[in-house]
């Protein structure tokens, strides 16, 4: 039961701060497919921040583990920017550009972890290897029944990712920029004609996604794997999209569906080990996640209310 | 000149060709980055597909063989770009071609490539297989669209990875060859590709199903052209709530066009997993289906634009690995210039605005 | 009408204004000198380059050639928001509202009042924004209820918020375009008195309308384009429409149309007791029944948004009656597809000619054929036949005077709004089917096109065909029915023949007010 809830949350949190980050970017108006490959680059560079910080720089584990944050959110925000320029500059198809960022975000990690394995720290592989993220557990609480299994073992970025949640709801919701972003997926013609510049709404929003989906990238890669390689994160992003789509581009009906998600592959994985079936098993378990989504959208859709610009691209002319 | 002139003013062909030149030069800035000559490194993808000679060959081998290799691995691609073409033009993004690919290729290697069945049997029944469960998936897919208004392209993304786990599921349970990794190889006799064919002693890979990529390119064209299935998906496609004021039915058309890109898809899948290869990889959805969204798009979704993109893009994959191997470059350059190309193509509407903003600055200047 | 202006400062002055666009001179060298504190109108008729001038003084365009004076000023406008920093606001016909947010919140958009909680963390201080709000609309008589969402506040709320988003950016110059095409005749009178406030308190108002009796009601003067040209500028009190009318279209206004004797034959259309709902469940259509015979126009007349447009949307099939009987030809249709009403005897030029009556992005012989394609001569065994639609498409083209660069293979997006229009008209009454259904046919033509148009109207109910005939403008019901419907709010509040009614009549039953 408590390995439910803590490999639940661990997978649960990294899904929902990615969803948050497609959710910043879909209520301004840019559709974001690309999820994926930015959470690939941040972790990319994420994971090779830490391992500069180990391996390089000899700092302690928790450098390395604020370094692994700092710069996952650096590398999501570099590829953003791309998707950003052809959806805006470029006015390119949004999904077209976020279906090829996610096949350039693959093939240039794997290139680049290559690259720099073999060049800069002269052994040739494609994986970085990152230091076991330690777990804390909070006293007291913690030894509640049940719910007490969530303050156990906890990875530090989920506390992180929490913290980050909240600061994203507050600027969405209850500051100016946040205002502008959502009317500019909305009706970006009325924010023009208010005085405030679409492009660089829709430009910083898509930014901020970026970031976002850099820290859920590096957060999985110490979850899962301990360890950056290019194919360990293969679904998680549209996985992610999934999520805030049935959440209906809302913080916590997202977080619900992450939960949903998250729950219900740690309690598979579990019923596979309690069953004693063979680990092939776990790909029927991995099933469950996308076949409950599409059920849930049979049932769902007809309340579902996109951003009613997104997708659109904004011409000034068009009136 | 003339001919060229009038080539170039056509919108579709401008824009492929500016995306291509634009993103060779980009690659060819980082292939000097790393120290490489950008030249050379493509002069070797051309040989890697047989379109220029190579220094020496192997046993077996010449520069006829290369090419034949080439086009049996540029034939999943043909159909697949028609895929998401056919989709396209009905106004739904079929992103699911990966997975009616993998179905298509999984149910034709259980049931026919592991069934001992002679060629002349086989054959046709892989080819027949790969079509009903392509456009199957396709029309699943359709189904949910325009019975519960769900987005095609979530709809797909999410049967994708279902697919890819339960094929994985049975590929690791029952069908699994402990040395490879991947599924058992399915038998010669059903096999699309004629593997290793000898040939007045040189050895081909020949794909049986080339002649019917072409053929559907011309099918495609002229459903699209001459015929009142193409016209209606035309219309449903460019303005669904017209094409329903005129009488279409819209939901029907929706329908039928998801399973005929469904169809191609399922050609695609099997002329990949039981032709090019003879086995599935568990876990993996084939890049061919990703890929082939972009190599529509840069053809125009057009069936002889397709034709040409898909070439050229088939040659930097194909040609990838022979580049690698002479010039020490790693084979995800080559993707990596693939996925420029297709980024730089989704940018059209922006370089036709140039285009316009430079005539008509040229006609203001006299 | 009293004329109270305060002074004969001159606020806002262009000269020599001129803009071009492909095809079309919009502007040609007009030059207007707007006093401070007046309500001054522009008066012409759809394309004669109202929209336009005001785009440009209130920096959405940029002229070809002109010099533009504010308060006396030389500026060179570049952008709205730069026209918002010389206090000119602007009312625009589509409203730019986001419709998720409540109404402060649309109304401080873009200049939101800031605080910091702890002295250090941002936030929106909405609080503040709905009592600044709430005080503004209070001012002006333009109450609102600040935290209403915009999605569910009605058209009349919304104009109110544009108007309100003005005055909160200070603005001393409020240019409002055409701004009660979207309004109920009580809804009309509202916003005029506003609009009077709005002057009493010292702003100066720009009207752009093609309504007189607008311009009679409130206007101190008024100036009159024609095709793009100043016609002349008049003071409204001292001068009788009729002057103005002519200004306006050139010669007098004529809409009458030569039509023969009204003969009604047989019963073509039956609609009983027709209830039309949206997805919401409000009621749009309410138990509407009326019949139209062979030979017949029957116009249904009414302000805009009262279920007009929904009624010919549920005799056509795009929209499903909620309870209620349609019947064509004797046919039950009420469940029936398109297509099978169209076989049954149906055809339908709808109000909007860009989304629903064309696929512009077809090639005009392509569109032509949109109807028919699926019918031999077309098609043969799933093959379309290229030549006939091609002669198909060029005898259209010549007995309908399609205007296109390229005949059949123009792609239609190319052409003129009346042309695309004059194309769908074609399509609609080449079919000869026993009941064509018109909605709004003519709006946003120019005159010649209008006359065109109608003549094509009467002809086809000379030949004995029912019409059923969906406008705004109570000049072209008039013009053209034999019998009038005149629907308010979802229900047909009077039926009767054209002869009987005058249009003071309809203008009663359209606002809700006429005897019962």
């Amino acid at each position: 039961m408590d390995k439910i809830i803590i490999d639940g949350m661990s997978f649960t949190l990294p899904l929902f701060i990615m969803a948050i980050g497609g959710i910043c970017c879909e209520r301004s108006g840019i559709t974001n497919l690309a999820v994926e490959g930015l959470s690939g680059m941040g972790a990319f560079a994420g994971a090779l921040a830490a391992y500069i910080a180990v391996k390089q720089l000899g700092l302690g584990y928790a450098q390395a583990h604020v370094a692994a944050l700092l710069f996952s959110m650096v590398g999501g925000m570099l590829l953003a920017m791309v998707h950003a320029l052809m959806c805006i500059r470029f006015k390119a198809n949004q999904v077209v550009s976020g279906v090829v960022i996610n096949l350039l975000s693959q093939a240039l990690t794997i290139f680049l972890v290559k690259t720099i394995n073999s060049t800069v720290f002269g052994r040739p592989s494609d994986q970085i290897d990152l230091e076991v993220s330690t777990r804390f557990t909070v006293p007291g609480i913690s030894s509640i029944p049940v719910i007490g299994a969530f303050f156990r073992n906890v990875y530090p970025f989920e506390v992180f990712i929490i913290l980050v949640s909240v600061v994203v709801w507050y600027l969405l919701y209850r500051t100016g920029f946040g205002l502008h972003l959502r009317a500019s997926g909305d009706n970006p013609h009325a924010l023009d004609a208010a005085g405030v510049n679409v492009s660089v709404v829709r430009f910083k929003a898509c930014v901020l996604s970026g970031a976002l989906c850099g820290i859920g990238g590096i957060c999985f890669a110490y979850s899962i794997s301990a360890q950056f390689s290019s194919d360990y994160y293969v679904g998680y992003g549209y996985l992610a999209i999934a999520a805030l789509i049935f959440g209906n581009w809302n913080f916590m009906p997202t977080l619900a569906a992450c939960l949903i998600f998250g729950f219900s592959r740690s309690l598979g994985y579990q019923a596979v080990q309690w069953a004693q079936l063979p680990s092939a098993w776990s790909d029927l378990i991995m099933i469950l996640p996308y076949a409950m989504t599409l059920l849930l959208l049979v049932f769902f859709s007809k309340t579902n209310h996109a951003p009613r610009a997104l997708g659109v691209i904004y011409d000034k002319s068009e009136r | 000149m003339k001919t060229i002139k009038k080539l170039l003013s056509n919108d579709a062909v401008f824009v492929a060709i500016v995306s291509s030149v634009l993103s060779l030069l980009v690659g060819a800035v980082i292939i000097l980055l790393l120290g490489k000559n950008p030249l050379t490194a493509y002069v070797n993808l051309l040989q890697g597909s047989g379109l220029l000679p190579k220094g020496k060959y192997g046993g077996g081998q010449s520069m006829l063989t290369d090419f034949v290799s080439f086009v049996d691995a540029w034939t999943p691609m043909i159909f697949a770009a028609l895929s998401f073409a056919v989709a396209m033009k009905a106004g739904l993004f079929n992103i699911g071609i990966s997975g009616q690919m993998l179905a298509a290729g999984f149910i034709s290697t259980v049931f026919i490539g592991y069934s001992g069945l002679n060629a002349f049997a086989a054959k046709p029944l892989v080819i027949l297989t790969g079509i009903v469960v392509g456009a199957l998936a396709g029309s699943v897919i359709g189904w949910l669209k325009y019975r519960f208004n769900i987005n095609e392209v979530v709809s797909s993304i999410m049967i994708n990875y279902i697919f890819v786990f339960v094929v994985s599921f049975f590929i690791n349970t029952r069908y699994l060859d402990h040395v490879s990794r991947r599924s058992r190889e399915v038998s010669a006799a059903s096999r699309l590709t004629l593997h290793q064919f000898e040939i007045g002693g040189y050895r081909y890979d020949i794909p049986l199903g080339f002649g019917l990529a072409l053929l559907a390119a011309v099918a495609v064209g002229f459903l699209f052209n001459r015929t009142v299935l193409g016209y209606e998906i035309k219309a449903v496609g460019l303005n669904r709530v017209s094409a329903e004021y005129s009488g279409i039915n819209s939901k029907r058309t929706i329908f039928v066009a998801m399973a005929l890109s469904g169809a191609l898809a399922g050609l695609s899948g099997v002329t990949y997993y039981l032709g090019r290869y003879a086995s599935i990889g568990p876990r993996v959805l084939p890049q061919t289906g990703f890929n082939s969204i972009a190599v529509s798009i840069l053809g125009n979704n057009a069936p002889f634009g397709i034709l040409f993109s898909s070439f050229f893009i088939e040659i930097i994959g194909k040609g990838s690995a022979y580049m690698s191997s002479r010039s020490g470059l790693d084979t995800e350059i080559a993707s990596i210039i693939t996925a420029l190309i297709l980024l730089s193509s989704a940018c059209s509407a922006y370089y036709l605005s140039l285009r316009e903003s430079f005539r008509s600055r040229r006609k203001a200047d006299g | 009408m009293m004329n109270d202006m305060t002074g004969e400062e001159i606020i806002v002055e262009m000269r020599g204004i001129t803009k071009k666009f492909p095809g079309i001179v919009a502007n040609d060298d007009v030059s207007i000198s707007i006093k401070k504190g007046e309500i001054f109108a522009i008066l012409g008729e759809n394309g004669a380059g109202k929209s336009t001038l005001m785009s440009i003084l209130y920096g959405m365009y940029e002229p070809d050639s002109g010099e533009i004076f504010i308060r006396g000023k030389k500026e060179t406008i570049s952008s709205p928001n730069y026209a918002s920093s010389l206090n000119i606001g602007m009312v625009h016909q589509h409203f730019m509202l986001v419709s998720d947010y409540t109404i402060a919140e649309n109304i401080i958009l873009g200049t939101e009042p800031g605080a910091k909680a702890l002295g250090f963390i941002p936030f929106v201080d909405m609080k503040r924004a709905e009592r600044e709000v709430k005080e503004l609309s209070e001012e002006y008589g333009l109450s609102v209820d600040p935290g209403m969402i915009i999605s569910e506040a009605p058209v009349s709320v919304r104009q109110r918020v544009e108007i309100l988003k003005m005055l909160y950016r200070k603005a001393e110059i409020l240019i409002f375009d055409e701004p009660t095409a979207v309004l109920t005749p009580q809804e009309i009178e509202s916003l005029l008195n506003i609009i009077k406030n709005l002057r009493d308190g010292g702003k100066t108002v720009i009207l752009i309308t093609h309504k007189l009796d607008e311009i009679k009601k409130v206007a101190d003067r008024c100036a009159i384009l024609q095709r793009g040209r100043l016609m002349g500028v008049l003071d409204v009190p001292s001068t009788d429409t009729s002057t103005m009318v002519k200004l306006m279209v050139g010669r007098e206004m004529d809409l009458a149309v030569e039509k023969g004797p009204f003969t009604p034959g047989k019963e073509v259309l039956k609609v009983e007791d027709l209830t039309v709902k949206n997805s919401d469940g409000v009621t749009l259509v309410n138990d509407v029944s009326f019949t139209v015979h062979s030979g017949e126009i029957f116009a249904i007349a009414g302000v805009s948004g009262n279920g007009q447009t929904e009624i010919a949307d549920a005799v056509a099939g795009l929209l499903k009656a909620s309870s209620g009987r349609i019947t064509l030809n004797g046919v039950d249709i009420t469940g029936s597809s398109i297509r099978k009403r169209v076989e049954t005897g149906l055809s339908y030029v709808p109000e909007d000619r860009h989304n629903v009556g064309m696929i512009l992005d077809l090639e005009l012989r392509d569109a032509l054929i949109i109807r028919k394609y699926y019918l031999p001569p077309f098609q043969n065994n799933g093959i379309l036949n290229r030549a006939e639609a091609e002669t198909y498409a060029d005898r259209l083209i010549e007995d309908y005077d399609i205007r296109c660069s390229r005949g059949g293979e123009t792609v239609t997006r190319s052409m003129s709004g009346g042309n695309q229009q004059k194309a769908i008209i074609a399509r609609e009454i080449d079919m000869d089917r026993e009941l064509a259904v018109f909605v709004q046919p003519t709006r946003g033509l120019d005159v010649g096109a209008i006359n065109h148009i109608h003549r094509q109207i009467v002809r086809e109910r000379d030949r004995g065909k029912a019409i059923l005939l969906i406008s705004l403008e109570l000049d072209e019901v008039m013009a053209l029915a034999d019998t009038i419907g005149v629907i308010y709010s979802g229900r047909m509040e009077k039926i009767a023949g054209a002869d009987k009614l005058s249009p003071h009549d309809v203008g009663e039953y359209m606002m809700g007010v006429g005897k019962k």
